[in-house]
């Protein structure tokens, strides 16, 4: 009796699990046959679409870099110490993720937006926010990182404390005994965090288009297309983004098939 | 040298409530509990991993509590290895070393140059610890912190891993803590014991006296033996008594001549000769008018002191040769044999029952 | 099935009416019990929405009745009707640089300042962006400056573009810019000051068309690498029920509510330049209108 309910289990599972999978997969595929293929094609006469995925892809990159800069030291805390208000740190941290990314983009403005204190000294110094690839880069950052510290605070807390208190005994001071043992033994991790983090940044639009409309990334590029041409102009421009997804989901691949396991 | 004065300390759910204890430069101490006690807490408090939150810590003389861990001049060495993954096993060894000298000589005395360009995760169990033990010592550390070093390892190789270590401790004499939930593990007694429960030192002192007086009847629980013998252990390997001849050949390697006062007695363990402890459960000694013929390896005429009721089972302290020796036997034993303070009796005891630390 | 159906209203509103036009909806919903779900954005999106993605509303409120005949008249409605009418006027706060100085002589002079920050909307996907070029260039020709109005367009460079007009009406109010080229209403509706322009060249005064036809721009055209050419004309927000609206009679009785006295007054007042009567173009619009 008990086999009949098991094999009935197994089969109910595999059904949910390919429908989600076809839910997943369908619109993409659809995207990509719909026409997809005939717009790559022409994707090198594009100079605006290139210009798009150029800045598309450094705005991401150095928002990545600035959100790894700055959410490492956060991670690590929130991981090794117990401090009063780890919690709230904790959840802080995760705020930009259920805010709305509009809402994001005119939060981000009102701190940072000429008339604000900090922005209108940014402002003197030459350094425009909106309407910039600044802007870009601060919606970016502000919309991803969270997903960096979250997933970084993990690899940090995959390797064991007891291997830093060892490498202290044996004569490192905490920040020698971070840089030979802890980060080699998170690298992996901690990369996959920022493929992570990478990946969102790229795919942003709604708090990026409140600052900075002009220059526009590839995102907004293929909704004005839409708005002013129409599916068949968006098509193109949305299958390229369909493609650039897959260079963060190969990367994490590599890198999962050779994660360690550091347990003892 | 280590000395705790009035230390508490908290790390999660472990806490240390007033600790004072002190090992005096070049000895060996033993901290004895019940799993949860603190030990471990204890080890990384002194180490400077875990804060403490008051008294102090002196290690060589110097108050050392506000100082961080590497500067402390100790090395640590968990119940699991902790080799570090992503490094060889002779990188693992050089990590705090100040030359390659004392990497050579401290791989070569724990038998691990072998393994030097290993893997980590390539290793057995009990070559783990020895790199670990290697690693810790390779730094010429003044004080050295075990935590259970031997409990996740087969017999076998506990003893070959204790073994040498005891052997460098003896050459270079640094101050050793080690800590255990069982004494039997520890593999020796050492020259200072500290009974550590629920985060408080109960009882500390030379261990024959924390074992033969417990201050509790829980310490005595749980040590679970009054026979504590401080002594000298002596292989006897050639002029081995005939009760070895005729019995398998690893028997023959592993008798053992022990000598406390004047007696000497039988025992079975892999030894370095020298100063050692023998214990012997009360259980474990048998009382009777006459010597018996059969394998009791270990007979003595003796002269009963005194006898305590407890329970079931009667505690009789025979005096022999004056050395006392604590006989567990039921009351009936006690009606049928007659025993009384100043009868003489004969107690015996199996080399087996003599359980050398 | 019918009886659900009747309840719902479904509005496209152009972005630049949105602040007026929704308590007008709210007081509607309230008093007929029709819910009204409104949709605000560029008049392209909400053409994109209906000629692309099928989503037909109920009625069309757009900012530039232009945008009827040329993508959505004969195909998608049969009708549409000019209803309120608006002018091009520079908006500033009292946050902005050289507000104090600023007046309808210097205006051109002020806003080629250094540092100032001119914003405007992108004249390919909104009316009101390429009617600012083509005051722009009647400018020119009113002030007697040869190359005013090319100069007048670099100074709101591509960085202070936004894709709507109350997006760029947002930003000012935010202090991020410090001068927009604005319809007068959503000056208004804003609390923003303004500069009036002449009304020879801020597109308002219907009786100037002629004049105002004179200028024209080039814009992206409905298909990539085409272009589409506009002239000037008065400014005339334009609305229509579209042939496949899920519940045109929802939308008739709006209609009837929206050109009453009591609404028209509301809507002026709220700084909507209504027409006394709404001008029909075109057959088969509800008898409400006429």
């Amino acid at each position: 009796m008990t086999a009949v309910r098991r094999s009935v289990g197994t089969i109910v599972v595999a059904l949910i699990a390919s429908l989600f999978l076809l839910f997943i997969v369908a619109p993409v595929v659809g995207l990509v046959s719909s026409g997809g293929a005939r717009g790559l094609a022409t994707l090198a006469s594009d100079r605006e679409l290139l210009a798009s995925l150029w800045l598309t892809i450094a705005t991401a990159t150095i928002a990545t870099v600035l959100g790894m800069l700055g959410g490492t030291p956060i991670a690590y805390l929130l991981a090794r110490r117990t401090f009063r208000g780890r919690a709230v740190v904790a959840a802080l941290m995760d705020l930009p993720l259920v805010i709305p990314h509009p809402v994001a983009g005119i939060a981000l403005l009102l701190v940072l937006g000429r008339a604000s204190p900090i922005g209108a000294a940014l402002y003197q110094a030459g350094l425009r926010v909106a309407g910039s690839s600044t802007g870009i880069v601060c919606a970016m950052l502000f919309v991803s990182a969270p997903l960096y510290v979250s997933a970084a605070r993990e690899a940090f807390a995959r390797v064991d404390a007891r291997y830093e208190s060892v490498a202290r005994t044996l004569g490192d001071d905490a920040w020698r005994a971070f840089r030979r043992v802890t980060l080699p033994l998170s690298a992996r991790g901690l990369t996959a965090a920022a493929v992570v983090m990478w990946a969102r940044a790229i795919s942003e639009f709604g708090a990026i288009v409140i600052l900075t409309y002009n220059p526009k990334v590839v995102s907004v590029l293929s909704y004005d297309r839409f708005t002013s041409y129409g599916m068949s102009e968006a098509l193109p421009v949305a299958a390229v983004l369909v493609l650039f997804a897959l260079v963060p989901l190969a990367a994490l691949r590599a890198l999962r098939a050779g994660e360690p396991v550091v347990s003892s | 040298m280590i000395s705790l004065q009035h230390v508490s300390a908290r790390a999660g759910r472990f806490e240390l409530t007033d600790v004072s204890f002190d090992v005096p430069q070049g000895t060996y101490g033993i901290v004895i509990g019940p799993a949860g006690a603190g030990k471990t807490t204890l080890l990384e408090t002194i180490a400077g991993v875990a804060r403490a939150t008051a008294g102090r810590i002196l290690l060589g003389g110097e108050d050392m509590t506000a100082e961080p861990p590497e500067r402390r001049r100790l090395g640590i060495v968990y119940q699991h290895a902790y080799l570090f993954p992503h490094l060889t096993v002779r990188q693992n060894v050089e990590y705090g070393a100040a030359t390659g000298d004392d990497v050579d000589d401290v791989s070569a005395r724990f038998g691990v140059d072998a393994l030097a360009g290993r893997s980590v995760e390539s290793l057995s169990g009990g070559e783990r610890q020895l790199v670990a033990i290697a690693r810790a010592l390779a730094r010429r550390p003044e004080v050295l912190l075990l935590d259970e070093p031997f409990s996740a390892l087969d017999p076998r190789t506990r003893n070959v891993v204790r073994r040498v270590l005891r052997t460098v401790y003896y050459e270079r004499r640094f101050t050793v803590l080690q800590v255990t939930h069982d004494f039997s593990e520890a593999g020796l007694l050492g020259d200072v014991a500290i009974m550590l429960d629920r985060g408080r030192v109960v009882q500390q002192g030379d261990p024959a006296e924390v074992f033969r007086k417990p201050a509790s009847a829980y310490i005595a629980d749980f040590l679970g033996a009054e026979n504590v013998f401080a002594g000298t252990a002596q292989p006897i390997r050639s002029e081995a008594p005939d009760w070895v001849a005729g019995h398998a050949d690893d028997f023959a390697q592993y008798a053992v001549a022990f000598t406390t006062g004047a007696l000497t007695f039988y025992a079975l363990g892999d030894v370095v000769p020298g100063p050692t402890h023998a214990v012997i459960r009360a259980e474990e000694i048998s009382l009777s008018a006459e010597p018996a013929t059969s394998s009791v390896q270990n007979q003595f005429r003796g002269t009963i002191i005194e006898i305590v009721p407890a329970g079931a089972l009667s505690r009789v302290t025979v005096d022999v040769s004056g050395t006392p020796i604590v006989a567990a036997v039921t009351a009936r034993s006690v009606r049928e044999l007659g025993l009384r303070a100043g009868a003489e009796v004969v107690a015996g005891f199996k080399a087996t029952a003599v359980h050398l630390c | 099935m019918l009886g659900i159906l009747a309840d719902t209203l479904l509005v496209y509103v152009a972005a630049s009416l949105t602040r007026p036009i929704q308590p007008v909806l709210e007081a509607f919903s309230a008093r007929t019990g029709i819910v009204v779900q409104r949709e605000s954005g560029a008049s392209l999106e909400h053409v994109r929405k209906i000629t692309e993605l099928h989503r037909i509303p109920d009625l069309l409120l757009l900012a530039d009745v232009e945008v009827f005949p040329q993508l959505l008249v004969p195909k998608y409605s049969t009708w549409y009707a000019e209803f309120a009418r608006n002018r091009m006027v520079v908006a500033y706060t009292k946050r902005s640089k050289h507000a104090n100085e600023i007046n309808r002589d210097n205006w051109t002079e002020v806003l080629r300042r250094g540092d100032v920050e001119v914003g405007r909307t992108d004249p390919d996907l909104a009316p009101v962006g390429y009617r600012t070029l083509i005051m722009l260039k009647l400018a020119e020709r009113f002030y007697k400056k040869p190359g005013l109005a090319k100069s007048l367009i670099s100074a709101a460079s591509e960085r202070n573009i936004r894709p709507n007009a109350a997006e760029l009406a947002a930003l000012l109010a935010a202090g991020e810019l410090d001068y927009i080229y604005d319809y007068q209403s959503v000056a208004e509706s804003n609390g923003f000051s303004y500069i009036a322009l002449p009304d020879e060249i801020n597109l308002g005064d219907a009786r100037r068309a002629r004049e105002y036809s004179t200028a024209s721009v080039r814009v992206r055209g409905p298909t990539r690498g085409s272009e589409t050419e506009f002239k000037g004309e008065p400014i005339l927000y334009g609305l229509s029920v579209p042939r496949e609206a899920p519940h045109p009679d929802a939308a008739a009785r709006f209609l009837a509510y929206l050109t009453s006295p009591e609404v028209i007054n509301q809507l002026r007042a709220a700084h909507v330049d209504m027409l006394d009567h709404p001008v029909v173009v075109g057959t088969g619009a509800p008898a409400e209108l006429r």
